[in-house]
């Protein structure tokens, strides 16, 4: 019998019901921990295992592709790759971001940096910490990413802007960014987004930005795409045709690079506004910006002592010298002061309110009327007829001719030009004005400072019988709906009175095409009228001018600003050349320009720059006298 | 004492416990599509079904020699096993930073896996050869040291998760064969005792990192605790109806290691949700408590000690392996019973069950 094998029974018996016992309470407490995963909190662990897989990639817009007037390339975008950090995968941050380092072999600091910058944001959004990876990064990164080294590290293809002719036109076309932190609130960008940061780039960034797009993705646990799930793409700005004539562009370039000097130019169409060239020299390149600029040489742009950054064509303000004596004769022509035929009789300079203010040409130019006053471009002359007008009047026409405050120019931070008046000085000061300081005024000196661009707005508006147009760069916008051209802003300024136009246009022509300073514009048969200008250095920089700077850097400098022809221009502009030492030096700049135009123009081969075979002349010691000495 | 293959007769088959049988089965069909699916299209899935072939081979050897022959026999049968283990230690197959397989033509043998029946043979026979008394203090030092033993080959390895999985079948056995509850408490006590020691001279780093992790996942969030908290995702992910078969996330993509072997039962829960899990869970306790009235039907002392030693390691097993599975237990290399990927540890667990319904089959005969 069983019971005699096995007599106690009743000890297992008992003993595996407490085993029965014990195994039900197991599983039922497992069935409700289940329960309460699966059921309870099953919603949150579905959004967990969903951000586990599923992520959203922010695909960037390509901005819109720049061409000058004629369709030529200025700015397109290329591929470029970025490797991105997701904070979300990688709780094991330290250990990633140390990987990553010596996987792609950049600096741990600033990769620790960049994610410092970004930590205040979602941590499902990866933050770029090498822009424009090298190829082999980028196969490294891959490469590692199987093996589930470097976990939350995503590398991704973004277009990216390149600037195909390097550095030229830099300050117009802009250069681009990562958004920063006020702009992205103020414009309601996303963190990462580049827009345009200065130049055409900024001041359209709208219209060439487009939209990004966006792409849910299927991820496998070492970030492996495997599928895509949905895409909103991204769609491309805007294309963009810049008023900008690249053969121009390129010509003003050139003439300054063989001629050594920095320093700006403006060029543009007199009849509607239309900017043609627009240079500042030294430049950056804008492709150092494309994918992210560099610590190096961000800090090197910024302390560079040339200030490569600056536009000097729209931000720079010198004071204009003797191209300021237009501003003179307009204004005294108009106001009936004078007519075209009175006369001054120069003998080195004159006497006014108890000083004697001298003229560039110590024996002086005799008697002379405006439009040779002009041509000679004597002092002793624009005094007197300064004096006789009085500074409201002249800031009165330099105003209404475009030459005070901003021109308008579609460009960020343009800088304002100052022509002075009574009412200013005593805004500013709360001094009146007082007499003597209209004598300087005159020459272009004292308190009057100007930017290129807006001496050139009002040597186009001279040249066009006064009427003139707010510069401007963009020409018309495509969409891919064909282009658009860009409304053409309203003109302003005041039709001038014939002998007030018949006078200027001579006295200029003459200062190139006769016995005057600015002959090396001269370019037969296009009746080049202009006139030269020197911005003191001294003056402007006193004191501090003398500690560390080289001979170089106390030269004065040269101003040439011209229009052609003569009657009905269709080209105006202004030459800046730093340190050019006077206006003649940045003559032949003009000149290369106004060939190239008319070449351009006409179908013929383009001129080839030839720097004046004679070396500019040397400078005369500067004045002894603080308000004196126009030179030229 | 043979029981002669005409033995097997037809009357037999009559007892054979055809529901048991059949859970079983069913459990390791749930195993093979369960692997299909987190294999993601790999052929592991035949490997396994290859294994449950074998293993039924397996099961029909173990119920058609009677277990009392077999219980005779149990020290050769534990003895083989050793040398085995110690085979392992010396020439094994090293993968996954463990030596525990031996290189076989078709697949890897697993010893272990094997040591946990041998060693239930071996401590049935020797606290059911019918004495009547309550195991003394010899029977329990007999009955350690032979467990100790392949314990301490086992954790060599290392493999401290199939080690752990002998404890249970000392302790069940000396339980049901009456050990005195006095004798348990003082065990118990050395136990808490020796944790201490143990922590500090018996585990490695990497183990203790494990359970340390355990206690606090977010240590070691890509390491060790990874595996913990993606388990407890893919589980928590599945909800009450699952996201279907092959189509869940956390298991088709890798973000849950090792999701065919150790964590099948999570990718159980994820794609079949909470459904499926009491599905399953309700089969495993079916396995589990109609053994235990195995136990009590068996004709004898060693058929009830048979039964509890093979039905200790497995239901310690899958008890710890859904509670892994949930993220409820610290990561240990223990597969779920029939269901896990695993050569050795089907064709092991089916002998198992040919043991137990050897010792039902059996309860009416002499």
């Amino acid at each position: 019998m069983p019971s005699s094998l096995f007599t106690d029974r009743r000890t297992a018996t008992a003993r595996l019901t407490a085993f029965t016992a014990v195994v039900i309470a197991v599983f039922g407490t497992l069935a409700v921990a289940f329960w309460y995963f699966q059921v309870v909190e099953g919603a949150t662990y579905a959004r967990m295992a969903e951000n586990n897989h599923l992520r959203r990639l922010s695909v960037r817009a390509p901005r819109g592709v720049m061409f000058d007037r004629d369709g030529q390339l200025l700015v397109e975008n290329r591929d470029a790759f970025t490797i991105s950090i997701l904070r979300e995968h990688s709780a094991g941050l330290d250990q990633t971001i140390r990987r990553l380092s010596t996987v792609a072999g950049v600096d741990e600091q600033e990769i620790r940096e960049t994610i410092r910058r970004h930590r205040g944001e979602p941590s499902y959004r990866p933050i770029t910490v090498i822009d424009d990876a090298t190829l082999a990064q980028v196969s490294a990164v891959l490469a590692r990413r199987m093996t589930h080294e470097l976990p939350g590290v995503v590398v991704a293809r973004v277009p990216t802007r390149r600037y195909p002719s390097v550095g030229l036109g830099a300050h117009v076309l802009g250069y681009v960014g990562e958004v920063g932190e006020a702009q992205m609130s103020a414009d309601g960008l996303r963190s990462g987004s580049v827009v345009g940061q200065s130049g055409v780039e900024k001041a359209y960034n709208g219209t060439l930005m487009g939209s990004d797009g966006e792409r849910r993705v299927m991820v496998d646990s070492v970030g492996r795409e495997i599928s895509t799930l949905d895409e909103v793409p991204a769609s491309e700005g805007r294309r963009v045709k810049l008023t900008i004539d690249y053969a121009l562009q390129q010509a003003a370039e050139d003439a300054f690079h063989a001629l050594g000097f920095e320093g700006a130019a403006v060029i543009l169409d007199p009849r509607n506004g239309e900017v043609l060239a627009l240079v500042s020299l030294p430049a950056y390149d804008p492709n150092d910006f494309a994918a992210g600029i560099d610590r190096a040489t961000w800090s090197r742009l910024n302390t560079d002592r040339l200030r490569p950054l600056q536009n000097r064509a729209i931000q720079g303000r010198y004071s204009p010298g003797s191209t300021f004596k237009a501003v003179v004769a307009v204004a005294a022509l108009e106001e009936g002061v004078i007519t075209p035929d009175f006369t001054v009789t120069c003998r080195g300079g004159a006497n006014f309110f108890g000083r004697f203010f001298q003229c560039h040409l110590k024996g002086g130019h005799g008697t002379v009327d405006l439009r040779h006053a002009i041509e000679k471009s004597c002092n002793t002359y624009f005094y007197t007829v300064g004096n006789m007008v009085g500074v409201d009047r002249i800031n009165k026409w330099a105003t209404a001719l475009g030459l005070t405050g901003r021109t308008g120019i579609d460009l960020p931070n343009e800088g304002e030009s100052l022509v002075p008046s009574t009412a200013w000085k005593k805004a500013r000061t709360g001094e009146r004005w007082y007499p003597g300081e209209t004598i300087s005024v005159s020459i272009g000196q004292g308190q009057v400072s100007v930017t290129p661009l807006a001496l050139a707005a009002f040597y186009g508006a001279v040249g066009n019988g006064g009427i003139h147009y707010p510069p401007r760069l963009l020409k018309a916008t495509n969409d891919g709906g064909g282009w658009r051209p860009v409304d053409q802003p309203p003109p302003q300024g005041v039709r001038l009175k014939p002998e007030t136009i018949a006078a200027l246009h001579d006295g200029l022509w003459m200062v190139v095409n006769g016995s005057g300073t600015g002959g090396r514009a001269r370019v037969a048969g296009r009746d080049v009228s202009g006139k030269t200008g020197t911005a003191q250095v001294i003056s402007l920089q006193g004191g501090r001018a003398a500690a560390g700077r080289t001979e170089m850097d106390l030269r004065d400098h040269g101003w040439f600003a011209f229009f052609a022809p003569r009657d009905n221009p269709e080209i105006a502009g202004v030459i800046f050349a730093e340190h050019g030492e006077h206006g003649s030096s940045a003559a032949p700049i003009a000149r290369h320009v106004i060939e190239t135009y008319f070449a351009k123009k006409e179908g013929t081969a383009y001129p080839v720059f030839t720097p004046p075979a004679v070396p500019a002349p040397p400078a005369a010691a500067p004045p002894a006298s603080p308000a004196a000495g126009e030179r030229r | 004492m043979i029981e002669p293959g005409e033995m097997f007769e037809r009357r037999l088959y009559m007892h054979i416990d055809w529901l048991l049988l059949g859970a079983v089965y069913v459990l390791c069909a749930l195993g093979v599509v369960m692997i299909y699916s987190a294999g993601g299209g790999s052929r592991l899935y035949l490997t396994q079904l290859a294994a449950i072939a074998l293993g039924t081979v397996a099961l029909l050897v173990c119920l058609a020699i009677d277990y009392r022959s077999l219980a005779d026999r149990s020290h050769l049968i534990y003895g083989f096993l050793i040398l085995l283990l110690v085979y392992v230690l010396l020439f094994g197959v090293v993968r996954g930073g463990g030596r525990r397989w031996i290189a076989l033509p078709l697949f890897n043998l697993q010893p272990s896996e094997f040591m946990k029946i041998g060693l239930a043979l071996v401590l049935a026979q020797l606290f059911g050869d019918g004495r009547r008394r309550a195991p003394n203090a010899r029977d329990m030092a007999i009955g350690g040291a032979l467990s100790a033993l392949p314990l301490v080959l086992i954790a060599r390895q290392p493999d401290l998760g199939t080690a752990a999985t002998l404890v249970p079948v000392l302790l069940a056995v000396a339980f049901v064969a009456g050990m005195r509850l006095k004798v348990a408490g003082i065990l118990l006590a050395v136990a808490i005792v020796a944790a201490p020691v143990v922590w500090s001279v018996a585990l490695q780093d990497y183990q203790k990192g494990r359970i340390l992790t355990f206690v606090n996942p977010s240590r070691d969030p890509l390491g060790a605790g990874y595996q913990q908290i993606q388990a407890r995702i893919t589980v928590g992910s599945g909800g009450l109806w699952g996201k279907g078969f092959m189509k869940g996330t956390q298991g088709q993509q890798g973000f849950l290691p090792v999701a065919h072997n150790d964590f099948i039962f999570s990718v159980l829960a994820e794609e079949q949700g909470f459904v499926g899990v009491l599905a399953v869970l309700g089969l495993y306790a079916f396995v589990v408590l109609r053994t235990i009235e195995t136990a009590r039907l068996a004709r004898d002392r060693l058929g009830t000690m048979l039964v509890v030693g093979v039905l200790a390691s497995f239901t310690f097993q899958v008890m710890y392996n859904v509670s892994m599975s949930a993220g409820l237990a610290p990561v240990k290399g223990l597969t779920l019973p029939l269901m896990s990927y695993g050569g050795s540890s089907v064709i092991a667990t089916l002998a198992g069950v040919g043991l137990i319904l050897n010792v039902r089959m059996r309860r009416f005969t002499n």
